[in-house]
């Protein structure tokens, strides 16, 4: 089905939006939060790409990149919060 | 059945739009960490029923759709534990929005002392 990969697509797009505001955001919690989201869409893009090419290792490779990106972000603010 | 998948992507990817359009162009931390729940709740899942019908409806096998209903629960579970993490780092850092927040309970829980100290001065 050609709407997934387009999804897909479009998910990897969206992705250079938030790039730019990991480039340019004033404080480090602007990045972690930009840089949190860019987990999400990529897993979900990923995700998307699993089920068009019909291989389930994608599937798997998306579960643990949305896993280990929220591990990262809460051990990050952890840290900006000075509690680390 | 494609159909309903299609109508669920295109809502899913509208709302993932919406979301990096508020990442980018929101003036502040706060604002920033709103928009970008918007691509979590409302895009991932979208695009999880999506995936779940396509999934059923192509004959795939049934770990496909565990792992996708395991997907859209650990999305569902963890982005308001890690929203909210960051967002009391962010006051911690003394990061303000340019109005001052109205009702403002961290600094009766933490003590007025952090707020005034360090203001994190943006560089523009």
């Amino acid at each position: 089905m050609t709407a997934l990969l387009i999804g897909a697509i479009i998910y990897v797009i969206l992705d250079f939006a938030l790039l730019y505001r990991i480039f340019r955001g004033p404080t480090a919690a602007d990045r972690m939060c930009a840089a949190d989201a860019l987990d999400l869409t990529t897993a979900t893009a990923l995700v998307m790409y699993a089920l068009y090419t019909g291989r389930a290792i994608y599937l798997d490779v998306g579960l643990v990149v949305a896993l280990l990106g929220f591990v990262g972000t809460v051990f990050v603010s952890r840290y900006l919060e000075g509690r680390i | 059945m494609n159909i309903a998948v299609t109508i669920f992507l295109v809502i899913g990817a509208f709302f993932t739009f919406v979301g990096a359009l508020g990442v980018l162009r929101m003036p502040d931390v706060f604002g920033r960490l709103q928009a970008s729940t918007c691509i979590a709740t409302l895009g991932t899942i979208n695009i999880v029923i999506a995936g779940i019908l396509y999934a059923a409806s192509s004959d795939m096998s049934a770990g496909v759709i565990v792992k996708l209903i395991l997907f859209g629960l650990l999305v569902i579970l963890t982005n308001p534990v890690s929203n909210h993490a960051l967002c009391k780092a962010a006051y911690h850092m003394g990061i303000r929005p340019e109005k001052g927040f109205e009702p403002d309970d961290y600094a009766a829980d933490f003590g007025a002392a952090d707020s005034a100290e360090n203001e994190v001065k943006e560089e523009a």
